[in-house]
């Protein structure tokens, strides 16, 4: 796993989805995001439940797995189902436990709710699954240029981004050489009483910190013999190809757009 | 006698707030496709000669001449264009998220067109022989890959001349020799002057200079047999002889006839199985 690590939860695949233009999957995520909210009946739901299911399918990624990734956000999802359940108060009372009644409506907000919640996070997680963290720095800074003219750093946002990806396996193989040092001076990162532990964690912290600004010291120097000095006049060597496939999905989050507006009541 | 590709005159540095100096009036020539290497003990101040070169440090005192020119603020880009410099730490010199993006850093930063920088990437890493990790991330590659994928990206550039600062001393005995052997190539094939700064007198013996470098001052200079005929003035800067140079001066100690002064390895190895039949 060490030396094969995956940065984020990246899947890597060959699907039509995988090889979207990233510009096109933010713009389709962005969009759906937005859109999910105009949804207020079952045919509505229904067919973004549609559109999330035909977007995973096409990634080519098991069901399991990307149910894994909502994993987390499951607690959240049931308390606010709970809590529609119990506490709105329209249409006929469907049964009544102690104190607590269920009305027809309540039931209906909490589903509806919870399956915002789900296609939100199944959605999102698509976008992070099929698409390599560079991929998306590139996405962004792509989609991001035309704010260049408003003094917005895009470049230097997007370098940034893109060096704290590729430094992150780098720094936890350092952690762990750290952790191992550690122990074997015999600083006990497991047990303990909580004080115990967070003096422990400063004993990894501070060598970390330290060496982490020395690299920096050290990467900013090298950058500089490498002939860096800002996003002026500067050529790019990732380039992003805008294909009819990205054309024709995003056409298809605009219909869906349309028919939302349509069949919402 | 070959045009100096590099020449320094009376340099000297110092960090601020110090008050002495790390380089103190140093003064020497390199031409074009020679191998020269500057040993010195830490802190002798022959990195920081390399930071100056490139003009990352800039001299206190004396000029540094480049390709011919005074190397100052309007020549520095072009300078680091010609001039590519591989620093000690692999990690901490690869940019990209893989080998291809490293590599082509320095073609962005030097405007290259898109299309040129491919040709230039495929051909560089075929220089360093790398073709199979082409779009391998960093921390799936050893040390010494790296540093080849730090050389390809400064022979994308076309370079002049290669400055190695200590760019094999955190490496294993292969990924030093992988390194060392692929600069040497690049050294007799294309003519590209190598600079190496080191410590290592094993590995500066292969130059075809040297420079000792000592508490900032230039201390001895010419061919490694000439420099290793010091010996234990070598020794007492901090330099460790190489084991056949030791091994050859301790054979002739005990009266072993041997021809001459100093040896590589297989030269040693080479006189003292040829010495019975000599007699």
């Amino acid at each position: 796993m060490t030396n094969h690590l995956i940065i984020g939860q990246y899947v890597p695949g060959h699907s039509v989805i995988h090889r979207l233009d990233p510009r096109a999957k933010l713009l389709i995520v962005f969009a759906y995001v937005l859109i999910v909210f105009l949804a207020n009946n079952a045919v509505t739901y229904a067919l973004l439940s549609l559109f999330a299911f035909a977007f995973a399918a096409l990634s080519r990624i098991s069901f399991s797995f990307i149910a894994r990734g909502l994993k987390p956000i499951l607690w959240v999802v049931l308390f606010t189902l709970l809590l529609h359940l119990f506490m709105t108060k329209e249409g006929d009372v469907i049964c009544q436990i102690g104190p607590l009644s269920v009305y027809e409506g309540g039931i209906k907000q909490g589903a509806f709710i919870s399956l915002r919640f789900l296609l939100l996070v199944w959605m999102t997680t698509m976008l992070t699954l099929t698409t390599t963290p560079i991929e998306v720095t590139d996405g962004v800074e792509s989609l991001l240029g035309p704010l260049k003219k408003m003094r917005v750093p895009v470049h230097e946002l997007a370098l940034m981004m893109a060096i704290s990806l590729r430094f992150i396996p780098t720094l936890m193989e350092e952690t762990e050489k750290i952790m191992k040092a550690q122990a074997a001076r015999g600083v006990d990162f497991s047990g303990g009483r909580f004080s115990e532990r967070m003096k422990a964690i400063v004993s990894l912290l501070v060598p970390l910190f330290i060496s982490s600004f020395k690299r920096a010291d050290e990467l900013a120097t090298a950058m500089e013999a490498r002939g860096y000095r800002g996003g002026e006049g500067r050529t790019k060597f990732r380039q992003l190809a805008w294909k009819p496939v990205d054309t024709v999905f995003l056409a298809a989050v605009a219909l869906l757009f349309a028919l939302l507006c349509l069949l919402r009541s | 006698m070959a045009e100096p590709i590099l020449s320094i005159e009376g340099v000297s540095f110092r960090y601020p707030n110090q008050s002495d100096y790390a380089v103190q009036n140093v003064s020497f020539t390199a031409e074009r496709g020679e191998w020269l290497a500057i040993v010195g003990h830490n802190g002798s101040g022959k990195s920081t000669i390399a930071r100056m070169l490139i003009g990352l440090l800039r001299p206190e005192r004396g000029a540094i001449r480049l390709f011919g020119r005074l190397l100052n603020d309007a020549t520095v880009w072009e300078v680091r264009r010609r001039v590519g410099l591989v620093f000690q730490n692999p990690d901490n010199q690869f940019v990209g998220a893989t080998v291809e993006d490293d590599i082509a850093f320095a073609l962005e930063n030097n405007g290259i067109p898109r299309l040129e920088m491919v040709e230039r990437i495929r051909e560089a890493i075929r220089q360093v022989h790398m073709e199979p990790f082409l779009h391998y991330e960093p921390h799936r590659l050893s040390g010494g890959q790296k540093q080849r994928v730090a050389i390809a990206g400064i022979l994308a550039l076309r370079p002049d001349m290669i400055i190695l600062d200590e760019a094999t001393s955190m490496l294993d005995p292969r990924g030093r020799e992988e390194v060392l052997e692929t600069v040497r190539r690049l050294n007799r094939q294309q003519r590209i002057t190598v600079l190496s700064i080191t410590h290592d007198l094993e590995e500066a013996a292969k130059a075809d200079r040297l420079i000792v470098m000592n508490k900032g001052e230039v201390m001895a200079e010419g061919t490694p047999e000439q420099i290793f005929r010091l010996g234990s003035k070598l020794e007492r800067i901090g330099l460790d002889l190489p084991f056949a140079v030791k091994m050859g001066s301790r054979l002739r100690e005990r009266g072993i006839p041997l021809r001459i002064g100093y040896f590589t390895t297989e030269e040693l190895v080479e006189e003292l199985w040829t010495l019975y039949s000599k007699k």
